[in-house]
């Protein structure tokens, strides 16, 4: 039977705080752990979801009660993060579309406040984003076990 | 004389005692006046808890941060604070070498700093909820993550050791003796504030193992703890020292352990 058909989810919703990342970045390498990536792999994933946490926290939620929900599917040769938020202005939400969509390595400018998704894009195999109704905003994020890497 | 410092009151998004006041401009030597007069014109009629938004401050001297701390006690006798929001990175790092972050708690925006005023001055409880498979494997990442979040939300390394022991042992017991199904998750949800953390963790239940557990759980419910520690349920024992208050409800649909356990006792 071939093991990459069992799919596992784990799924996290927390406070619209900052204060939570590292709790979220660290759990998610533990589990990244527990499940035999190598340690490369595993920090990638942190700074993955170290940045697209921070970008759903700073930018993706108005209120005081926000939420964040992470979401991670994962096989035993891929990992999908999804990171939901509850949106934010149309300007933000904009900024993020065209982060997003820009072709990946194209010359980046010092300072112009999009870097953090430019390393996601470099670490991911997969990088989209969706708006739901009521302004929902998720990314969605793969990464592939690199059969080469050491562990 | 004039300066160039503007201060307007702007929206608290309805959060009672809070009032929010946005600075722009160049806090100098010169402003010391203006922000000593600004903060006494509000002092009496506005609720005490200050978030001054700086995102718009160009530059912030040592004088005009000795006349925040003057005008901080002000709010702090009235059991407010004031607090800075949206600083630069810059005078934020400036500030830290003139130690004023030992004084003034700094957000990196406004719903940051309205976030920290709801659950630290309001006592409002914040949820982390997590759903995870029934897998022995996962236990040792929630135990720790939930022990991480306890200490950065101000419980002291004793009581989040506790803590980690009880999520240890509730969602071991919960893989161990409710129902394998790669279909049903085990849901925990964590509710903290800053008087006590509540945990539930809720399984399905393992119908060859419910009435073991339904007699277990009252045995947990009318025994003293001394009673139980040569018995099976010996972590449940172990819960119930650890904590201020354990329910357990078991019913063929599902397990429920909910655990309190209030801060420093």
């Amino acid at each position: 039977m071939s093991t990459t058909a069992l799919r596992q989810t784990l799924t996290l919703c927390f406070p619209s705080d900052l204060g939570y990342i590292p709790a979220m970045r660290k759990f998610v390498a533990d589990v990244l752990t527990a499940h035999n990536f190598s340690s490369r792999y595993i920090y990638r994933s942190e700074i993955i979801v170290d940045e697209v946490c921070h970008n759903a926290v700073m930018y993706g939620s108005k209120s005081i009660e926000a939420e964040i929900v992470l979401i991670m599917h994962l096989t035993e040769d891929t990992v999908e993060f999804f990171v939901q938020d509850e949106g934010g202005s149309a300007r933000d939400v904009q900024q993020l579309k065209s982060a997003v969509e820009k072709p990946r390595l194209e010359t980046m400018s010092p300072g112009d406040g999009k870097i953090g998704l430019e390393i996601v894009k470099m670490f991911a195999e997969e990088l989209d984003f969706a708006v739901g109704e009521d302004n929902l905003t998720s990314v969605r994020i793969v990464r592939k076990r690199d059969i080469s890497e050491a562990k | 004389m004039a300066t160039n410092v503007q201060f307007a009151l702007s929206d608290s998004s309805g959060c009672e005692g809070v009032t929010v006041v946005t600075i722009s401009g160049e806090l100098t030597s010169a402003s010391i006046d203006e922000i000593t007069a600004f903060f006494s014109s509000i002092v009496e009629d506005h609720p005490p808890y200050i978030i001054a938004e700086m995102s718009n401050v160009s530059s912030f001297s040592s004088s005009a941060l000795g006349s925040f701390m003057g005008s901080r006690q002000r709010f702090v006798e009235r059991e407010g604070d004031l607090v800075f929001a949206g600083l630069t990175l810059d005078l934020k790092s400036k500030l830290s070498l003139l130690g004023a972050h030992k004084i003034f708690q700094v957000f990196p925006d406004v719903r940051s700093a309205l976030v920290a005023y709801t659950y630290e001055k309001k006592g409002h409880s914040q949820m982390v909820t997590l759903s995870f498979p029934s897998q022995l494997r996962y236990v040792p990442s929630i135990r720790q993550m939930i022990s991480r979040i306890a200490l950065q939300k101000g419980y002291s390394s004793r009581d989040a050791f506790r803590i980690e022991t009880i999520v240890d042992e509730v969602c071991n017991n919960a893989v161990e003796h409710g129902a394998q199904s790669s279909e049903h998750n085990i849901d925990l949800s964590v509710g903290i504030d800053s008087k006590k953390i509540e945990i539930k963790v809720i399984n399905l239940s393992n119908p060859e193992k419910i009435e073991a557990l339904k007699e277990l759980a009252s045995t947990v419910s009318s025994e003293a703890v001394s009673d139980m520690a040569n018995k099976r349920g010996r972590g449940l024992a172990l819960i119930k020292m650890l904590s201020n208050d354990l329910t357990i409800d078991i019913s063929n649909g599902g397990t429920s352990v909910h655990v309190v356990r209030r801060k420093g006792d």
